[in-house]
């Protein structure tokens, strides 16, 4: 169980490909730098997509949690 | 317009130039097949939604700057670059979803494509492409240099998925339910991001007893949407490696007409097959290795052909066969196969958002499925999926729209 403290929460659960990085995208400008969004997904593909997209946008992804019914992807804004 | 773009925009143009681009540049002798060819115009009848309207503005660039003659210029409409220009560079690549229609009515058989993808390329020379499609391109090829640091957690996400993939097919004991690098398999399963590109394709798969791998990729290709070439292969090479890594004898596409597109016509010569999962589908009841329980799909049922395994591959028959072993009430849709409309969502439209667009542009779509009557809705393909699903909800269409796929998975009959 991570204690990462998120700003926002973001659910992507069941989006169609390729959706849910189109959707962080787009939702990371709405936090703060230095900012966490948690964000929920059933997309296996989404744990090598999220810290791919975060290299390419210079974000980071601090952590992942899997085990329940869906993922969680914890994403710091960086920039 | 600066001098210096300008410059490099004539140099992109000629880059582009192939003897084949030349001659769909050259020969169009506006004869207006096409023109009603197109379901964007058929929808909504406006001269720059047809392939000569869209064409006209790359032409008209091409006399400029590519033919001599003053008159012939004059005669031909030349235009010189400038950024009000652009932007029907832009309506150009982005009105049209690539999906070739237009081009098996034309006389002369224009490739619309090969236009399209000079206006694509002039786009990306200019910054004007679509950003959504440039940042999923690069996040492909980033996630091909960082796969991994990112297996073990993949791995786990597979692990996951066991106990929805078991409730369609319960395999024997030992086997894995969904794996991954198996060497020398006989097919590498390449599936989308999401777990409903996965888990009926692998309960499938496991009822036919295949030695398969998923791999750690996605599909689809935002480099071919783009009309990037270099990072089309770039993107494509991540999977292309990987299956020569586990000595792979097939390569199979999930339900995404580009990602097929490109693996198997864009991608050069490969040590493996590519084959679309409708395909293999179709191998399977053909073979007797699956079988398939038509009562689990009641009412009238649709098929709507996706583009780029359609018209662009060919793949016309093999789904219509499955899906007359999973109903006795399949009805074909007017036109089908090759005539078939597109859904309206193709290009890197549905990527980029263009809900407008995309509904207004294919309510010709939505008035075909209507007259069907069907209750149920199938294709085999991601894209068109998301558009259909779209038309729909906007048109009040009432049907339920399906992969095959799934509806394969759902009536599999376990011994």
């Amino acid at each position: 169980m991570s204690d990462i403290n998120a700003a926002k929460v973001l659910d992507l659960k069941g989006l169609p490909c390729p959706m849910p990085v189109v959707k962080m995208s787009q939702e990371i400008g709405s936090v703060n730098v230095g900012e966490v969004i948690e964000v929920h997904t059933t997309d296996p593909g989404s744990l090598s997509d999220f810290p791919a997209w975060a290299e390419t946008s210079g974000n980071e992804v601090l952590d992942t949690e899997q085990g329940g019914e869906f993922i969680k992807i914890f994403v710091k804004r960086n920039n | 317009m600066d001098a210096k773009l300008k410059q490099e925009l004539i140099q992109t143009f000629s880059e582009r130039l192939s003897q084949a681009a030349k001659m769909y540049l050259e020969n169009c002798s506006r004869c207006g097949l096409c023109i009603e060819a197109c379901h964007a115009y058929a929808s909504s009848p406006e001269t720059r939604y047809t392939a000569v309207g869209r064409a006209q503005n790359i032409r008209r660039i091409y006399e400029e700057y590519f033919k001599k003659g003053k008159i012939a210029k004059k005669l031909n409409e030349a235009v010189e670059l400038s950024d009000h220009w652009m932007e029907k560079v832009y309506e150009t690549a982005y009105t049209c979803t690539g999906c070739r229609r237009c081009m098996t009515y034309c006389p002369f058989g224009i490739d619309t494509g090969v236009i399209q993808g000079i206006a694509k390329m002039l786009l990306i020379t200019a910054n004007m492409e679509p950003k959504t499609l440039t940042m999923l391109a690069d996040m492909s090829i980033a996630k091909g240099k960082t796969i991994e640091k990112t297996k073990a957690n993949f791995a786990i996400a597979a692990k996951n998925l066991e106990k929805e993939v078991l409730e369609r097919w319960r395999s024997e004991g030992g086997e894995e339910v969904v794996p991954l690098d198996v060497q020398d398999a006989d097919g590498l399963y390449v599936a989308l991001a999401g777990k409903h590109s996965i888990i009926p394709a692998a309960a499938i798969m496991n009822a036919a007893k295949e030695k398969w791998s998923l791999s750690y990729f996605e599909a689809v290709n935002f480099g071919a949407f783009v009309g990037n070439p270099a990072k089309t292969n770039e993107i494509a090479g991540r999977i292309i490696e990987e299956a020569k890594r586990l000595n792979i004898k097939e390569v199979v596409i999930c339900e995404c007409g580009t990602a097929y597109r490109v693996m198997k016509h864009m991608s050069g010569e490969k040590p493996f097959k590519v084959i679309t999962f409708a395909e293999l589908i179709a191998r399977y009841v053909e073979q007797g290795r699956i079988k398939l329980d038509k009562s689990k799909l009641p009412g009238k049922v649709t098929y709507h052909d996706p583009c780029q395994i359609a018209r662009q591959g060919g793949i016309y028959e093999q789904p219509r066969y499955v899906l007359n072993q999973l109903t006795d009430h399949f009805v074909e849709m007017t036109p089908n196969r090759q005539a078939n409309w597109c859904c309206g969502g193709g290009g890197g439209l549905v990527a980029m958002g263009e809900k407008d667009f995309r509904m207004k542009s294919a309510k010709v779509k939505a008035d075909q499925v209507k007259a069907t009557g069907a209750e149920v809705l199938c294709t085999a393909c991601e894209n068109c999926h998301t558009q259909l699903s779209d038309l729909n909800e906007h048109y009040g269409l009432g049907v339920k729209v399906e992969y095959l796929s799934d509806l394969t998975a759902k009536a599999l009959v376990q011994d």
